[in-house]
C-alpha cells in the first residue's frame, strides 16, 4: 500500500515539474489569458467612476477599488481551464494517452492547473499592485480571517475544477460542451460578482443570487478578503461553498465514470 | 498581390465588373459556410440563442446601477436597452463574420497554408476575411435589432430621420473600425504565431462596449474611441439614434474609422510582403 502511495507521489511530482515547465514555456500566451480575465479591472474603472459623486449602496469609491482588485486576483488564484482541454481530448481521441498513464486523468488535470498557478500569480500580482498604487487603498484582512480566506480560496478552486470537469465530461455525449461552458461563463460574469458586487442587486434577488454556485466561486472569497464577511456570515459562506463543491464533485465523478465507459477512444 | 492583377475581374474593363466579381466571390464564400452550418442545426440553439442570451444578460449590472443612481450619466433604463441592443448587434456580427475568419486565417498563417489563399486570383485580404462564417450568430443581430426597437418605442424616444441616418452612419463606421482592428490583429499574428488568444482578448475587450461612453474616465474614453474604437461601435450609434449626437462628432468618428482602415490595409500589404511561407 505504502509502495503504491510512494509511486503516486513520484508520478504526481513528475507531472508537476512538466506542467510547470510548460507554463513557463508558454508564458506569453499565459499573459494573454491573464489579460482576458481583466474584466474585474474594467468594472473597477466603471464603478469607481459612478461612485465619484457619492456611494452606490454601501460601496463608496475606495470600497469598489478594494473589491475589484481582490476579485481580479482571486479569479487568477482559483482559475481552471480543464473544460477546454478535456473536451478537446475527448473529441480528438487524445484522452487515450492520458488513460494509459499510471494516474487518473482527473488528477493529471488538477495538477496541471495547480502547477500553472505560480506563473499566473507572478503575472497577475504586479497588475494588481499597479492598480492599487494608482487607485489607492486595500484593507488587508486581519490574520484571524486569513485562515478562513485560505480555506475559501481552496474551496473556490475545487468548485471551479468540479464545474469544469462536469461540463467537460459532457463532451463524451455531445460535441457542443464548450458552447455550454460559454453559457456558464456568461452567467458567471453577471452573477459571480465580477461585474458588480452581488450585494448591490435589489433585495430579494440578491439573496437568490448569493446562494448560487457563481457567488460561492468568486463573490464570497472576495468579500472575505476585503473584510465584508464577518462572524456568522463567514461560516455560512464557507458551508455554502463546501456544499457546492460536494455537489459538483459528485456530479463530475458520476459523469466521468459513465463517460469513460461510453468512450469509444476514437476521434470524431 | 500580383495574382490579383491577373484575375478575371481586372481583365474586364472598368471598376463595375471588378466590384461585381468580388460581390460574387463573397457571396459564394458565405454560401459555402452557410451550407456547412446548416448541417449542424443544433448550432441554432447552442450558438445563436445562447449567444443572444449572453449578450442580453450583460444588461444586469447596468440595471443595478440605474436602480441605485436613478440614471447612469444621463442614460435612463430604456436608453440603456437601446445601447444593449446596439452592443448585441455588433457582438453578433463579430462572432458571425469576423472572429471565425480571423481564427481560420491565423491557422492558415500558423500552418503555412496561407500560400494557397494568396495564390488564388483575387485579393488576399478579401479571401481571408470571408473564409469562414458562422451564420447562427446572426440570430444575435436580429435579437439586438429587436432590443433597439423595443427600447426606442417603450422609452417613447422620438427618432427623427436625421437621427436614424446618423445612427446608420455611425454604426457603419463602427463596423469598419471593428474590421480594421481585426485586420491589425491578423497582421500581428504574422509576427508572433501563438496569437490565437488575441481574438479572445478582443472578445473580452468588446464587453466594455456595453457601457455608455460617459461612464469611462477621460483617458479610457480616448483609448476606446481612437485606439480601440469600441465606443464608436456601440455607445455612439445608440446616442445618434436617440438624437444626441452632433453631425460634427459623426464626421469625426467616420474619419477615425477611415484612418484605421487605411492603416490596416497598409499593415496587411507590409505583412504579406514579409510573409515567408512556412509549408515548403
Amino acid at each position: 500500500m505504502s509502495q503504491r502511495a510512494g509511486q503516486l507521489a513520484r508520478v504526481t511530482a513528475a507531472v508537476w515539474r512538466i506542467s510547470l515547465a510548460e507554463a513557463i514555456a508558454y508564458r506569453v500566451s499565459m499573459l494573454m489569458w491573464v489579460l482576458t480575465t481583466t474584466f474585474p479591472l474594467v468594472s473597477l474603472a466603471l464603478w469607481s467612476g459612478l461612485a465619484a459623486s457619492g456611494p452606490v449602496g454601501d460601496y463608496a469609491r475606495p470600497d469598489f477599488v478594494a473589491y475589484f482588485v481582490a476579485a481580479f486576483l482571486i479569479r487568477q488564484f482559483t482559475a481552471s481551464w480543464v473544460v477546454w482541454e478535456l473536451s478537446g481530448q475527448i473529441r480528438s481521441g487524445d484522452l487515450n494517452t492520458l488513460l494509459m498513464r499510471p494516474m487518473s486523468p482527473m488528477l493529471y488535470h488538477a495538477i496541471q492547473n495547480l502547477a500553472a498557478l505560480p506563473i499566473r500569480c507572478a503575472l497577475a500580482l504586479p497588475i494588481g499592485g499597479v492598480v492599487l498604487a494608482l487607485a489607492g487603498g486595500l484593507a488587508w484582512p486581519n490574520p484571524g480571517s486569513l485562515a478562513a480566506l485560505a480555506l475559501s480560496l481552496a474551496l473556490a478552486w475545487l468548485l471551479n475544477l468540479g464545474v469544469h470537469v462536469s461540463i467537460g465530461c459532457l463532451a463524451f455525449w455531445v460535441t457542443e460542451s464548450t458552447a455550454l461552458f460559454e453559457v456558464w461563463l456568461g452567467l458567471y460574469l453577471v452573477l459571480s460578482g465580477a461585474a458588480v458586487p452581488t450585494s448591490l442587486y435589489p433585495a430579494g434577488l440578491a439573496e437568490v443570487v448569493r446562494a448560487l454556485p457563481f457567488h460561492a466561486s468568486l463573490g464570497f472569497p472576495v468579500e472575505l478578503a476585503i473584510g465584508r464577511a464577518t462572524g456568522a456570515a463567514v461560516t455560512h459562506g464557507l458551508a455554502l461553498q463546501a456544499l457546492w463543491v460536494a455537489a459538483f464533485g459528485a456530479l463530475a465523478a458520476v459523469l466521468w465514470r459513465r463517460g469513460v465507459r461510453a468512450y469509444e477512444g476514437v476521434g470524431t | 498581390m500580383n495574382a490579383a492583377d491577373l484575375s478575371e475581374g481586372t481583365d474586364a474593363k472598368g471598376r463595375g465588373p471588378r466590384l461585381l466579381f468580388y460581390l460574387r466571390l463573397v457571396a459564394a464564400q458565405l454560401a459555402m459556410s452557410t451550407l456547412t452550418a446548416l448541417q449542424y442545426r443544433l448550432g441554432f440553439w447552442t450558438e445563436g440563442l445562447l449567444g443572444l442570451l449572453w449578450s442580453v444578460i450583460g444588461i444586469a449590472p447596468l440595471f443595478v446601477a440605474v436602480d441605485h443612481l436613478g440614471a447612469v450619466e444621463g442614460w435612463g433604463r430604456w436608453e440603456l436597452v437601446v445601447l444593449t441592443g446596439c452592443f448585441t448587434m455588433l457582438s453578433g456580427l463579430f462572432t458571425a463574420l469576423l472572429q471565425p475568419a480571423l481564427r481560420a486565417s491565423m491557422t492558415h498563417i500558423l500552418k503555412g497554408t496561407l500560400d494557397y489563399v494568396l495564390l488564388r486570383p483575387a485579393d488576399g485580404l478579401v479571401l481571408c476575411l470571408t473564409c469562414a462564417f458562422q451564420p447562427w450568430h446572426l440570430v444575435e443581430v436580429l435579437g439586438g435589432l429587436a432590443l433597439v426597437v423595443a427600447g426606442l418605442s417603450l422609452g417613447e424616444a422620438e427618432v427623427t430621420a436625421t437621427g436614424l441616418l446618423a445612427g446608420l452612419v455611425t454604426g457603419a463606421a463602427g463596423l469598419m473600425a471593428l474590421y480594421a482592428f481585426g485586420v491589425l490583429v491578423l497582421c500581428a499574428s504574422f509576427r508572433a504565431l501563438q496569437l490565437q488568444a488575441l481574438t479572445h482578448v478582443m472578445e473580452a475587450l468588446m464587453d466594455f462596449g456595453r457601457w455608455p461612453a460617459q461612464v469611462f474616465p477621460p483617458l479610457l474614453r480616448l483609448l476606446f474611441t481612437f485606439v480601440i474604437p469600441l465606443l464608436v461601435m456601440t455607445s455612439y450609434p445608440a446616442e445618434a439614434l436617440l438624437g444626441r449626437l452632433s453631425w460634427g462628432t459623426v464626421a469625426q468618428l467616420a474619419a477615425v474609422s477611415a484612418t484605421l482602415l487605411v492603416l490596416a490595409r497598409l499593415a496587411w500589404v507590409r505583412s504579406v510582403r514579409g510573409y515567408t511561407s512556412a509549408s515548403s
